[in-house]
């Protein structure tokens, strides 16, 4: 296999080269192809192109033969109506598999000769999501990204030796562009056209190659199953992973399944590679990456893969080791200042999870006469079992205990809320002040109302009982149960809807109480209001077992 | 329609929306034969996976990862219960 630089793809070699697979494309005809799009768009006068092209083999041919007629490159995140719109203005001819963009085969012409492509004019934009959701453009030059690839060969290029690239990440975006088309392109590594989004792809692809290596998104190995045939796909070269973390549970996964650790590699759209790790915690800096930290330890980036001269100031808080590595903390916004001292939010909810009683956690600073810590938690199962049989202040007080191994006592929450969920937003977000907000809320008195029904002078209810209601802590503080007067006072307030006007408690007749209603019950509530009698029926009852029945008799406000 | 037919595509559609976390619709929105994927009812591929991965469990059942072009049996819900149906019972 020969290395050829990024710059030089276009002269084709006496020997094959294999490009592309299913249809197969050898590298002279790739450079025969691209050279006719070359031609054709400096026929047409373009200079700046829109692709969106799913089929790799077509996009390294329109990104070769666009660079060769000079022409700037946009690669779209998508091609939604929103996004033709956003860049109409900045783009002189759409290449897409969309009938109503140019197909490429429609603007070859006879074709350029094969030149050096000039690694500082050529361009390239990537689209990305700003921080305000407004698509953001990032633009690269050649010489960026064949700083990249060479670093990448120079790194894994050995052992990946003539393996078949096959991926399941789009090739739109930096790290699928980089891995999937121009680092294969560089090394003669032959690449699959197409993304192959599902386990029962990689697999039936991977079989059909005697070596190949994966390039894959947390999304899909996260979700690769239990039934694929792991004694062939231990094969595989590399795996690697980007565009998002990649939970440590399904790094394990992988390893046990393929007796090896997938590779992950840190970066962004803007950054391009930043480090990598293969089974550990610390990130490991690309050899040519040259990393600092700001005054407020958030980490910044040096690196060849920038434009020249630009230092990129990210808002990710690090901790760097002696060799060099690094620890990523969170965002910058999840560092804490208590009393002097930094505290990293994430280390702490890390070290909370590992509680057995923890589903998940989220903390955030209250500033009150002092500032401390308050926590969101969701319990787990043996949570809530805990709950019911030893209190709230068990928990509270078992999970400080465990959290003091890991900090300071400083640090450990004062208060916490105990949830059925965290409250993601639809970005599947959650804002540090929502969580902030919830922490000073005081704790809930009512029920949550799952659903509600109607009929006649009958309300029939699905009440779902919190976790952490208020009147938990002191009936009892052991054992906590729903007391008996805050089930009638539910009864009364949810019973406000069938009355016929104002009316004020004056009595109950045959209370029973049959069987305690403790924390994460769920409930059903039957009301009844008989008008002439003045008397609200209740029951209460959990899976078809009575809790709670009896008669609440309301007077007419005056008499 | 057979009423065991009814009562799988039922089941499967309450499967589609817990497991995918779909909130605002319930089975009788969704229809035996709407596209699931793209236009349709707008789900992606990280919704494939994670379907693939609830109707395995729920009906232990295994997707073939030999055979070719299986996701084509999540296209719709009538062909996800003739999948179910034709898994079950091999």
């Amino acid at each position: 296999m020969k290395w050829l630089n990024l710059e030089q793809l276009l002269y084709p070699l006496q020997t094959l080269r294999p490009v592309a697979l299913d249809p197969a494309l050898d590298h002279a005809a790739l450079c025969t192809q691209a050279l006719q799009l070359a031609a054709g768009l400096e026929q047409r006068g373009v200079r700046r192109l829109a692709v969106y092209l799913e089929d790799a083999a077509l996009l390294a041919v329109t990104l070769l033969g666009a660079w060769r007629a000079g022409v700037q490159v946009l690669l779209p995140a998508d091609l939604q109506p929103h996004t033709r719109l956003r860049w109409q203005n900045e783009v002189d001819l759409w290449i897409s598999e969309h009938s109503q963009d140019h197909q490429l085969e429609g603007l070859y012409e006879a074709p350029l000769a094969a030149a050096d492509l000039d690694l500082d004019s050529c361009c390239l934009s990537l689209c990305t999501s700003g921080s305000s959701g407004e698509p953001k453009r990032i633009d690269k030059t050649l010489r960026q990204l064949a700083n990249e690839v060479v670093a990448l060969e120079q790194q894994w290029g050995a052992e990946l030796g003539d393996a078949c690239i096959i991926s399941s990440v789009a090739a739109q975006h930096i790290y699928g562009l980089l891995f999937r088309i121009l680092w294969p392109l560089c090394a003669g590594r032959p690449f699959l056209r197409r993304q192959l989004p599902f386990p029962e792809d990689l697999q039936c692809a991977s079989r059909q190659h005697p070596s190949f290596a994966w390039v894959a998104s947390p999304a899909l190995l996260k979700r690769m199953g239990e039934n694929l045939d792991w004694p062939a796909l231990r094969r595989v070269r590399r795996v690697f992973s980007s565009g998002g973390e990649l939970p440590a549970s399904a790094a394990q996964t992988l390893q046990q399944h393929l007796q090896q650790w997938p590779t992950e590699i840190l970066g962004s759209s803007e950054t391009g590679g930043i480090a990598w790790r293969q089974g550990e915690n610390l990130w490991q800096p690309f050899a040519n990456v040259r990393l600092s930290q700001s005054a407020e330890g958030a980490l910044r980036i040096d690196s060849p893969y920038l434009p020249e001269g630009h230092i990129e100031q990210s808002a990710d808080a690090v901790e760097f080791m002696a060799d060099g590595r690094f620890r990523l903390l969170g965002r910058l916004d999840r560092i804490v200042k208590l009393e002097e001292k930094r505290i990293a939010l994430p280390l702490l909810e890390n070290a909370l999870l590992e509680h057995p009683w923890v589903a998940d956690t989220r903390l955030a600073l209250i500033q009150t006469n002092r500032a401390s810590l308050g926590a969101l938690l969701v319990l787990t199962a043996a949570g809530l079992h805990a709950l019911r049989n030893q209190g709230r202040r068990a928990i509270t007080e078992g999970l400080r205990t465990h959290l003091h191994q890991h900090c300071e006592a400083l640090a450990l929450p004062r208060r916490w809320r105990l949830l059925h969920q965290l409250p993601f937003n639809s970005q599947g977000k959650l804002p540090q002040a929502e969580v902030e907000a919830l922490l000073l809320a005081p704790r809930g008195t009512g029920p949550e109302i799952l659903s509600q029904a109607q009929q006649g002078n009958e309300l029939h209810l699905q009440l779902a009982v919190s976790v952490d209601l208020a009147c938990f802590s002191g009936h009892f503080p052991q054992t906590p149960v729903l007391p008996g007067v805050v089930q009638i006072d539910w009864a009364i307030s949810l019973g406000q809807a069938l009355l016929d006007g104002p009316r004020h408690f004056a009595g109950m007749e045959v209370v029973k109480f049959q069987r305690v209603v403790r924390p994460g019950d769920l409930l059903t509530l039957n009301l009844r209001f008989d008008r002439e009698r003045g008397k609200l029926y209740f029951s209460y009852s959990n899976d078809g077992e009575p809790c709670s029945s009896g008669r609440i008799v309301l007077e007419a406000d005056g008499e | 329609m057979s009423v065991p037919q009814q009562d799988l595509n039922r089941d499967i559609k309450l499967l589609i929306i817990e497991a995918l976390g779909l909130e605002d619709i319930s089975s009788q929105d969704i229809d035996d034969d709407q596209p699931l994927f793209g236009e349709g009812l707008g789900l992606d591929s990280v919704d494939a996976l994670e379907l693939g991965l609830a109707i395995q469990k729920k009906y232990g059942i295994k997707i073939d990862a030999d055979a070719k072009d299986t996701r084509n049996h999540f296209t719709s819900v009538t062909s996800l219960a003739a999948f179910v149906t034709a898994k079950q019972a091999a």
